[in-house]
C-alpha cells in the first residue's frame, strides 16, 4: 500500500524542508472540512512536522509538540487525530478508502514522536488499481494493467495444458462440417442428373448409397466428437476443482472469512461444472458451426447470388435483434437468479430456525412473508417466460419469412428455367441449415458471458497470492517456552484487537486466560495456532521466531480443543485419529480414556465405529467435546490450547476431565480460556486481557492481593 | 470486604439497566480540537462521542452520547435531536457528519460491469464520485422497497433515498442490483 504519494505540481512548492529533514509519508485526504469529496488535499509527514495541505491553505504541527496520534475508524470513514497537551485535535477526515492507510500513518507519526526514525511499511495490497481504476482481486498487481488478466489471457491459460485434446476436437469438427455440407450437393445431383433425366435405378441406388454413407459418417463423427469433448470437459473441470481445493487450503483464513461459504462452495461445484458443460455443449460445436455457416453462405452465393443475398439479408436483422436483446436477456436472468436466491435463503433461514419459529408461534407470519417473496419470484419468472416466448416467436417468424422468400423467388427461377429443381432443393437445404445455426449462434453470447463470469470467479481464487513458507524454516523439537514480544494484531489493519502484548511463558506452565468477551482472548489463541500472523512484534517459541519454525513441525506438537467442537463426517475413530494418522488403536483408546470419552463410546452400539458428523449419530455437546479433547491429546503435544474446552460439560464430567487434564497438562505449556474461574484453579498464572492488552498477569493469590479486575471477577463468581 | 465487591456489581447492574435522557439543560461545548465536551449531572466529560442507535430507520432520534476513552460508557440518550435548540443541533450534526460518512446518491451517470465488479459514476450530496462494488457479495442492502445502501469495495457506504425518484434510465442501470 502506497504511503508516499506524489504531490500535484500545484502543491509541490508549499513544503519547505530544513537540513536533514525528509518527507516520510504523504497521503491524500479525500474529504474536505465541510464534509465534501475533495481531490487535492494531502497529509504530509516529515521528520519534524506534520502538514495538512488544503486547496489554498496549509496547517503545520511540530512533531515535538504532539503527545500521540491515532486513527479513529468511524462509519464509512475515519478521523486522524493528534493529542496536544491532552487535547484531542482533528487533523483529517477521510473515507473508508483510506482507513488502512491512515492507520499506518498514525503508527508512523507515533514512532517519530517516540524519537525513533524507522519508516512504517505496509505489505497490504491496494484495492483499486491507481492506473486504471479497476478493482484488483487480492493480488499485488492489477491483472488488466499488467496485461495478464484479460478474458482471453485467462482462457488461454486454462486451455494451454490441453492443447492436444483441443486440436483433436478441432479436426473432428472440421470433418463434421465438411460432411454436413456435402449432403445437399449429393441430393442436388440425384434430382438433376437422375430423377429428372430418367436415370437408371442402379445409379439412383448408388446416390442413395452415398447419401446413406454420408449420414452414417455424420453420426459416427459426431459420436466421436461428443466422447472427445465430454472427456476433455470433465478432465478440465476435475483439474480446476483440484486446483481450487488446494488453493482454498492454502489461502489465509481472512480470504475465506471475507466470502460467503456458499459462494466458495459454488466456485468448486457450479463454476467448474459449467465449464465442463460449456466445452461439451458449446465449444464442441463452435468451430463446426462457424465453418458450416461460412461455407453455407458461399455455396448459396455460388448457386444464385441474388437469391442468396436476399436470404442472407434476414440474418443481420435477426443478428441485430439478438444483440440488442442480449443485454435485456442477461439482465432479466440476473434479476431472476437474485430473486431465486432470496427465496432459497429465506427458506433455509426459516427451516433452520424452525424451533424458534414454532416456540414463538410465528408459523403464520413466516408463511405470509414467504408467500410475498415467492410471489415476487413467480412474477419475475412469468415476465421472463413471456419474454422468451415472444423472443422465440419473433425468431421463427423471421426464419419462416426467409424460407417463403426462397421458395417464391426460387420457384419462379425454376419455372423460368434459370435454375434447376435440384439446385432449388439444394438451396432450400442450405437455407434451413443457415437458419438452424442462426438460432444456435444467438445462444452463444449468453453462454460465453456465463463462461466468462465462471472463469473470472475461478481466476479470482487461483490468482490470489499465497505467502509461501520461506525455505529457511526449521523443524524443531519444542520445549514449550513462549515469549510474546510487543505482539500486535488486528483482523483489519486499522482496528487492532491485541496491542503490545508482552509476556514470557515458561515451558510446562499452565496459563489461564480470562477477560470479558470480545477483548481478544480467542485472537491471542488464533495467533498461537498460527492461523494469523502478528502485524507488529513477534511471538517466540524457545527463543525462535514462530515464523522461522516450519508449520508442519509446529502444528504436530500442538494440541487444540476449541469452544465449537467440529467433528468431520466419519467414525469416532477417524475423528480422533485426525490429529495423528498413524496412531495405534492402543493410543486411541488411551487418549479417549484420558478425555473421559471411553466410557460413553463403549456404550454406543457401534462403539468406536459409530458414524458421526452431519448425517451420523447425534452426539451431545459434552460428548463431542470429549472426542475433541481425545483428538487434541493423541499427539502428546508440547503446547496445549484449551478454548473453553470443558464449557459444554456437566459439572461432574468437567471435574473428571479436569482431573485427567491435570495429569496431562503437566510438562506441557498450556493456555486455557475459561469463563468459569474454577476451571482455572490449577493454572500456574492467570492472564487478564482487557482493552486489547494484558491488564494483569500473575498467580491467583498475587492477583487477589492486587484487587483489580481478577479480584472482582473472582469474588463475583464465588459468592 | 467481598460484600463491597458485590455491592459494586449491584451498582453496575443498576447503571447498566438505567437510561439517562439528555435534555437542553446539559451543556455541550465545542473543544478547540474540533470535538464536543459535555457537562451533565454535575460531571464534566472532556470528549464525547455521538452514536446513532438506529442509523437507518431513525437517524436523528435516539442518539447515544458516550464518554470517549477506554470505558466508552454511555452518558445518556438524546431522544429527539430535532426538539433540541438550534445551537445543539448544529453542534451535534457536525459531530455526526464526522463519524458517519454516507454520501446520498442523487444522480447515476454510469454503471459499468466488468469482471464481477460494477463501477459507478454518480453525483452525491458530497459531490461527484466514482466507486466500485463487488457483484458477488451482498453489496446492496435494501432498507425498504425503495431505499438502498450500497457498500463499495472499500466499505464506503452510499445511500439512495428513493429509487422511484430516479429516472427510468437510471433505474434500468440499477435493476441489476435490485
Amino acid at each position: 500500500m502506497n504511503l508516499l504519494y506524489k504531490l500535484p505540481s500545484s502543491q509541490e512548492g508549499k513544503i519547505h524542508l530544513s537540513d536533514g529533514e525528509k518527507i516520510y509519508y504523504n497521503v491524500p485526504i479525500d474529504i474536505d472540512e465541510k464534509g465534501n469529496w475533495t481531490e487535492d488535499s494531502f497529509l504530509v509527514v516529515t521528520t519534524f512536522k506534520v502538514h495538512v495541505l488544503r486547496e489554498d491553505k496549509i496547517t503545520s504541527y511540530d512533531i515535538k509538540d504532539l503527545d500521540s496520534a491515532s486513527s479513529e475508524p468511524g462509519v464509512g470513514g475515519g478521523l486522524l487525530t493528534v493529542s496536544i497537551n491532552g487535547e484531542d485535535q482533528i487533523l483529517a477526515h477521510y473515507s473508508s478508502k483510506h482507513l488502512s492507510r491512515f492507520a499506518y500513518i498514525a503508527r508512523g507519526i507515533n514512532i517519530l514522536i517516540s524519537g525513533r526514525f524507522e519508516e512504517v511499511e505496509s505489505s497490504e495490497y491496494e484495492r483499486i488499481c491507481p492506473k486504471c481504476g479497476r478493482v484488483i482481486p487480492g493480488t499485488g498487481i492489477c491483472p488488466k494493467c499488467s496485461g495478464n488478466g484479460g478474458f482471453y489471457h485467462i482462457l488461454k491459460g486454462f486451455i494451454k495444458p490441453y492443447r492436444k485434446d483441443f486440436f483433436a476436437v478441432f479436426i473432428l469438427m472440421v470433418a463434421v462440417a465438411v460432411v454436413t455440407l456435402l449432403n445437399p450437393e449429393v441430393q442436388k445431383r440425384l434430382i438433376n442428373d437422375v430423377l429428372q433425366k430418367d436415370g437408371k435405378v442402379s445409379i439412383a441406388m448408388a446416390f442413395v448409397g452415398v447419401m446413406f454413407f454420408l449420414s452414417v459418417s455424420i453420426v459416427l463423427i459426431n459420436i466421436a466428437k461428443s466422447i472427445a469433448t465430454a472427456k476433455l470437459g470433465s478432465k478440465i473441470s476435475a483439474d480446476l476443482r483440484k486446483q481450487l481445493f488446494e488453493k482454498y487450503q492454502k489461502l489465509p483464513l481472512s480470504f475465506i472469512n471475507d466470502r460467503r461459504p456458499g459462494e466458495l462452495l459454488n466456485r468448486i461445484t457450479e463454476d467448474t461444472r459449467f465449464i465442463s458443460e460449456f466445452i461439451a455443449d458449446i465449444f464442441c460445436n463452435l468451430f463446426a458451426v462457424f465453418f458450416i455457416f461460412i461455407w453455407d453462405m458461399i455455396f448459396m452465393l455460388i448457386l444464385d447470388w441474388k437469391l442468396a443475398l436476399l436470404t442472407i439479408s434476414v440474418v443481420p436483422i435477426a443478428g441485430f435483434l439478438m444483440l440488442s436483446l442480449r443485454k435485456t436477456i442477461s439482465r432479466i436472468f440476473h434479476v431472476q437468479n437474485r430473486k431465486n436466491d432470496d427465496v432459497a435463503s429465506d427458506l433455509q433461514d426459516v427451516i433452520s430456525g424452525m424451533r424458534i419459529v414454532k416456540s414463538y408461534g410465528k408459523e403464520y407470519d413466516e408463511a405470509e412473508r414467504f408467500k410475498v417473496l415467492s410471489g415476487e419470484f413467480a412474477k419475475v419468472q412469468m415476465r421472463n417466460e413471456r419474454f422468451w416466448g415472444l423472443f422465440d416467436f419473433v425468431m421463427s417468424f423471421f426464419m419462416g419469412m426467409g424460407l417463403v422468400i426462397v421458395v417464391f423467388f426460387g420457384g419462379r427461377a425454376v419455372l423460368g428455367n434459370t435454375m434447376s429443381a435440384g439446385e432449388l432443393y439444394q438451396f432450400i437445404s442450405y437455407t434451413l441449415l443457415l437458419f438452424q445455426y442462426v438460432g444456435w449462434l444467438g445462444r452463444l453470447p449468453r453462454e460465453v458471458s456465463r463462461l466468462k463470469s465462471s472463469l473470472e470467479r475461478i481466476y479470482d481464487v487461483l490468482a490470489q497470492k499465497v505467502e509461501e513458507e520461506s525455505p529457511d524454516v526449521i523443524d524443531m523439537k519444542i520445549k514449550g517456552e513462549i515469549t510474546f514480544d510487543h505482539a500486535t494484531f488486528g483482523y483489519k489493519s486499522y482496528q487492532p484487537v491485541l496491542e503490545n502484548i508482552n509476556a514470557v511463558i515458561r515451558p510446562g506452565e499452565m496459563i489461564g486466560i480470562v477477560g470479558a468477551s470480545g477483548t481478544g482472548k480467542s485472537t491471542l489463541i488464533n495467533l498461537l495456532m498460527r492461523l494469523y500472523e502478528t502485524d507488529d512484534g513477534s511471538i517466540l517459541v524457545d527463543g525462535h521466531d514462530m515464523k522461522d519454525i516450519s508449520k508442519k513441525s509446529y502444528h504436530s506438537q500442538l494440541g487444540v480443543v476449541l469452544q465449537e467442537t467440529f467433528l468431520f463426517s466419519g467414525t469416532i475413530i477417524d475423528n480422533i485419529r485426525f490429529s495423528k494418522r498413524d496412531a495405534t488403536i492402543a493410543e486411541i483408546i488411551k487418549a479417549a480414556k484420558l478425555a473421559n470419552a471411553h466410557e460413553f463410546i463403549s456404550k454406543l452400539p457401534d462403539g468406536y465405529n459409530t458414524y458421526v458428523g452431519e448425517k451420523g449419530y447425534t452426539l451431545s455437546g459434552g460428548e463431542r467435546q470429549r472426542i475433541a479433547i481425545a483428538r487434541a491429546i493423541l499427539t502428546d503435544p508440547k503446547i496445549l490450547i484449551l478454548d473453553e474446552a470443558t464449557a459444554s460439560l456437566d459439572t461432574e464430567s468437567e471435574f473428571m476431565i479436569q482431573k485427567a487434564l491435570d495429569r496431562l497438562t503437566s510438562g506441557k505449556t498450556t493456555f486455557a480460556i475459561a469463563h468459569r474461574l474454577s476451571t482455572l484453579k490449577n493454572a500456574d498464572r492467570l492472564m487478564v486481557i482487557d482493552g486489547h492488552r494484558i491488564a494483569e498477569i500473575g498467580t491467583h493469590s498475587e492477583l487477589l492481593e492486587k484487587k483489580g479486575i481478577y479480584y472482582g471477577l473472582y469474588t463475583a463468581q464465588m459468592k | 470486604m467481598s460484600e463491597n465487591v458485590l455491592n459494586i456489581y449491584e451498582k453496575k447492574a443498576e447503571e447498566m439497566t438505567s437510561t439517562n435522557i439528555i435534555t437542553g439543560k446539559d451543556k455541550f461545548t465545542k473543544t478547540s480540537g474540533g470535538f464536543l465536551s459535555l457537562d451533565c449531572n454535575g460531571k464534566h466529560y472532556r470528549r464525547v462521542r455521538i452514536v446513532r442507535l438506529f442509523p437507518f430507520s431513525d437517524a436523528q432520534r435516539y442518539l447515544s452520547v458516550r464518554d470517549h476513552g477506554d470505558s466508552d460508557k454511555e452518558i445518556g440518550i438524546i431522544e429527539d435531536l430535532n426538539s433540541m435548540s438550534e445551537e445543539i443541533q448544529s453542534l451535534i450534526n457536525e459531530q455526526l457528519n464526522l463519524s458517519y460518512f454516507t454520501p446520498v446518491i442523487s444522480k447515476i451517470y454510469e454503471i459499468k460491469d466488468e469482471y464481477g465488479y460494477a463501477y459507478f459514476r454518480v453525483m452525491t450530496d458530497k459531490g461527484e464520485c466514482r466507486f466500485a462494488i463487488n457483484m458477488g457479495s451482498n453489496a446492496v442492502t435494501k432498507l425498504s422497497d425503495t431505499r438502498l445502501i450500497i457498500k463499495d469495495v472499500d466499505e464506503n457506504r452510499f445511500e439512495i433515498k428513493d429509487v422511484d425518484k430516479l429516472s427510468k434510465k437510471e433505474r434500468r442501470m440499477l435493476d441489476l442490483f435490485l
